[in-house]
């Protein structure tokens, strides 16, 4: 009996140490969820046809589609949380506006008129379809805004719509209705903002909600019924047939679909692991899935499959802590001293070799970005107009002996201008992915060659983002990644009032072009204005840099041989309606 | 007996508690919460997280919060999760059908190797075989499951395509239907061999050691005067002596058939308990995780009360009193 209550003492202790060990081991994908971008947005083919896609094509086959992480299942545009159920929506539905290659809204279901920017009247397409054989309305599209609006509402999508007028009343009970939505006919919807704003339009809720398919179910409950988890409903080219939950989702094609018929039969998405990613594709099982740097040089040795990459809209930066938030004023005050020094920043910058890193680290799926904003976007500076920092460390040596950091005592690395040992520290997040580590130790050795003494320190990614967002005294130096939409304005990341500003920028300056650009009295309709003030803000950042721009990555999807007629720009795909297969 | 598993079923209730307050703080004590991986902001903004903080009760004190989970946990209430936004209930109730299939199939799987290569190795120990099973198992042991099944999906998907690597079914076909099973045991198959085939080590050799041990005892010597046949001997006599330390294993299996395996269900893409509570702790899917683990410690004890009474079936020297 001792031997046995020693066994049991063992089973306990390993179920407790499986559930600890779980806590370091993170999640097989690659980067942590705000490096997303979010891209919702579909375009009709914008550059020209890429290759393969000669001739009429045929129709018919059944494509698989494959995702290396399982869904959570919130499959509705209101609910979901993750890129992998955004990217399975995207197949069987769609929203209201489109976005083109340069990120500009285009009418897809509904077309818009404004005069002021406040007020839009907003015209549906007539006779879209449904799945369920119900014609769309512009009453689904209030039934979406209300759901939102709705207290009960347990998803992260009211900032886009507590800007319509009455949002905010509908949300605390005194209103029965959203006042700002005033419903013309069955096509025709006009709706209030609470103010004027250039980007009332991009920042709205765009997709509907079909009204018959919720009929009874309260607003609480939505996000756990059959309507959103197993037997979604959407206005796409593909209907979805059936759900295994955790592995695949069935569609087949959807006769009626407004643009016309699709070229497909069906589309069948496949969940699997990204360790088969490769055998998978190699052997026909998958036709297409978004890959991760690191099985890029493996699937373009596969001749069957052919690799796209296309402009992505998040980038990687270093920043430094430069001043605490406060959250009862949300104000930023700059009171750390210890890079306050702009020359040492520049330094630090000139002395990391960001190609060779996104090379070693990124496979070549990327480049180096020169500011706040990837290259991409309608609104980036070209890198002439930007203060840029080449790889350059003779150049960082001598900004640091410019600011008074010299070696005093003769270890080989510079003390602060009192003359104090000077440690720079670098936080970066762990989650499983082995290679975090060797790629923050090696912006620590980028320091480390030009005398800066550098101290890498690794926090779990949880953890990671609560101390930053803490201004935890360890933080010092940090790495992370932002995602930027369609909406150019980067007043949540950069204003001096945000929580997510994580470097504690605080400049007036930069505040006031933040706020012109979106100022109607100042920009008007006029979007060369706009990017003119932007241009000039970047011009400010990349001069003090808050943040060390490393890289903006590529997004990397394979396609099998078969497939035809996809098509990639910075906003995502081409709708899936013109996708088709070789027979 | 009767009065005896009362006994251990009403000492089983401080125990559970004590495992829920500490599976409750270690659960708090990880780092960030549910809501730590969504700052992206093009999705949602601080206000948002903000006020699910507070919705979600995470802003009130740590007993306070203690109480709530346990009081729901007595109600039948096991929480809502936070990350897929359905009762947890309703979560493991869709993926324990998976989970158990797959414990049941590696369990037969490593029971008929273990007592085959357990019985031949134990009735000609030292010999050739006996060295071979030893070899093979121990091998077993030392490879990680995540190694063999990651080269079972090279050679048995990739290379000879005889079996699937990912899913559980092939979901095209209609449920219920013949083919469905079929095809389920189909996919089962592979993560059962390499979860089966890598745990036959501990029975087969305590299998051995018992078999061996058994037949120097006096009552095998009596026997064989008696002139009983060998195979009697050995599948009546020794058998029943043999498989009483198997009987402790058997405990603990019962809560392994319910845990899954972690690794082995992530790499086939199996959509079972493991798999699920693995993503509960990346993503601080609290009541998820909560509710996983109490159910695995509570099964755990459930096992060895059940592997307790089994002894006094199979050994009836061994008196529950």
């Amino acid at each position: 009996m001792k031997k046995k209550s020693l066994l049991l003492m063992l089973t306990l202790l390993l179920v407790l140490s499986a559930f600890l060990a779980a806590c370091s081991s993170g999640d097989s994908a690659d980067e942590p969820a705000d490096t997303e971008p979010t891209e919702e947005g579909n375009t009709d083919d914008a550059e020209g046809d890429t290759e393969g896609d000669a001739g009429e094509a045929q129709s018919g086959g059944t494509l698989t589609y494959g995702v290396d992480a399982p869904p959570e299942g919130l499959f509705n545009w209101a609910f979901y949380g993750i890129a992998t159920d955004a990217d399975i929506i995207a197949l069987f539905d769609e929203g209201l506006i489109e976005y083109d290659e340069n990120l500009a809204p285009q009418p897809n279901l509904a077309s818009w008129e404004t005069e002021d920017n406040k007020t839009y009247t907003f015209t549906f397409e007539q006779g879209v379809m449904w799945h369920d054989g119900v014609e769309l309305t512009v009453n689904d599209w209030v039934f979406a805004l209300e759901t939102i609006a709705d207290p009960d509402y347990d998803g992260p999508r009211y900032a886009n719509v507590q800007t319509i007028e009455g949002a905010p009343a509908y949300r605390a009970g005194e209103a029965d209705s959203i006042s700002g939505l005033n419903v013309i006919d069955d096509y025709t919807i006009e709706v209030t903002f609470d103010e004027a704003r250039i980007n009332n339009l991009v920042n709205v809720w765009a997709y509907p909600m079909n009204r018959a398919q919720f009929e009874g179910i309260p607003v609480a409950e939505m996000s756990a019924s059959e309507q959103v988890r197993t037997k979604p409903v959407g206005l796409g080219p593909f209907k979805v047939d059936s759900i295994t939950p955790g592995e695949a989702v069935i569609m087949t094609k959807f006769e009626d679909y407004w643009k016309g018929e699709p070229k497909l039969d069906g589309i069948n998405v496949q969940v699997i692991d990204n360790t088969t990613t490769v055998g998978a594709l190699g052997n026909g099982d998958i036709d297409m899935i978004s890959l991760q740097p690191v099985n890029g040089p493996e699937v373009e040795e596969l001749e069957n499959v052919e690799i796209v990459t296309y402009p992505g809209l998040s980038y990687y930066y270093i920043g430094f802590k430069l001043g605490t938030f406060n959250a009862e004023t949300n104000e930023i005050v700059e009171d750390k001293e210890k890079y306050a020094d702009v020359n040492l920043r520049k330094a630090m910058a000139h002395a990391i070799d960001r190609q060779s890193w996104i090379d070693a680290f990124f496979f070549g799926y990327g480049s180096p970005v020169n500011g706040p904003v990837p290259s991409n976007h309608w609104i980036a500076a070209d890198p002439e107009e930007l203060a840029t920092y080449e790889y350059d460390p003779a150049k960082a040596e001598e900004l640091l002996a410019e600011a008074g950091y010299e070696d005093v005592n003769g270890d080989g690395f510079v003390e602060d201008p009192n003359g104090e040992e000077f440690v720079a520290k670098f936080s970066h997040y762990a989650t499983g992915n082995p290679t975090f580590e060797t790629r923050a130790q090696a912006i620590v050795q980028f320091w480390q060659e030009v005398g800066i003494n550098a101290e890498l320190e690794m926090a779990e990614v949880n953890l990671y983002y609560d101390m930053i967002e803490k201004d935890d005294p360890s933080i010092e130096t940090f790495f992370g990644g932002w995602g930027t939409g369609a909406d150019p304005d980067p007043t949540a990341l950069w204003g001096s009032d945000q929580l997510w500003n994580y470097p504690r920028y605080k400049n007036e300056e930069s505040d006031q072009l933040l706020a012109d650009a979106l100022d109607l009295e100042v920009v008007g309709d006029d979007q060369e204005a706009r990017k003119d003030l932007y241009v000039q803000w970047q011009q400010m950042v990349a001069e003090d840099v808050p943040m060390i721009f490393i890289a903006e990555l590529e997004e990397i999807v394979a396609l099998n041989e078969r497939v035809q007629g996809v098509e990639y720009d910075v906003s995502g795909s081409n709708s899936p309606h013109e996708w088709s297969i070789a027979q | 007996m009767l009065k005896y598993t009362i006994r251990r079923i009403i000492g089983m209730i401080p125990m559970l508690l004590l495992i829920s307050f500490v599976v409750f703080l270690l659960a708090k004590a990880m780092p960030g919460d549910s809501l730590s991986g969504e700052i992206d902001p093009n999705n949602t903004d601080p206000q948002y997280i903000e006020e699910m903080r507070e919705r979600l009760g995470y802003n009130d004190p740590i007993p306070v919060q203690y109480f709530r989970w346990v009081g729901g946990f007595f109600q039948g209430d096991f929480g809502t999760s936070t990350r897929y936004k359905v009762p947890v209930a309703d979560l493991v109730a869709e993926r324990l059908p998976n989970t158990i299939f797959l414990g049941v199939s590696s369990l037969v799987i490593t029971y008929i190797l273990a007592f085959a290569m357990g019985i031949y190795a134990g009735r000609k120990p030292y010999t050739l075989g006996d060295n071979l099973i030893g070899g093979l198992n121990y091998l077993g042991l030392a490879i990680p499951s995540f190694i063999a099944a990651v080269f079972a999906i090279y050679f048995f998907s990739f290379n000879l395509g005889w079996i699937p690597y990912s899913g559980s079914v092939d979901p095209t076909l209609q449920p219920g239907t013949f083919d469905y099973w079929l095809s389920r045991a189909h996919h089962v198959l592979m993560p059962a061999i390499v979860l089966g085939a890598l745990a036959t080590a501990s029975y087969t050799q305590f299998l051995r050691n018992d078999i061996i041990e058994n037949s120097r005892k006096d009552f095998v010597r009596t026997a064989r005067a008696k002139g009983t046949p060998t195979s009697k001997i050995y599948n009546v006599h020794i058998m029943r002596n043999s498989i009483i330390p198997l009987v402790t294993f058997l405990g603990f299996d019962i809560a392994t058939l319910i845990s899954g395996a972690i690794i082995t269900e992530t790499i086939f893409t199996y959509p079972g308990i493991g798999q699920l509570f693995l993503s509960s702790v990346t993503n601080r899917d609290y009541p998820t995780l909560m509710v996983i683990t109490m159910m695995l410690s509570a099964l755990t004890l459930v096992g060895n009360l059940i592997a307790d009474i089994l002894y006094g079936v199979v050994d009836p020297r061994i008196r529950l009193d």
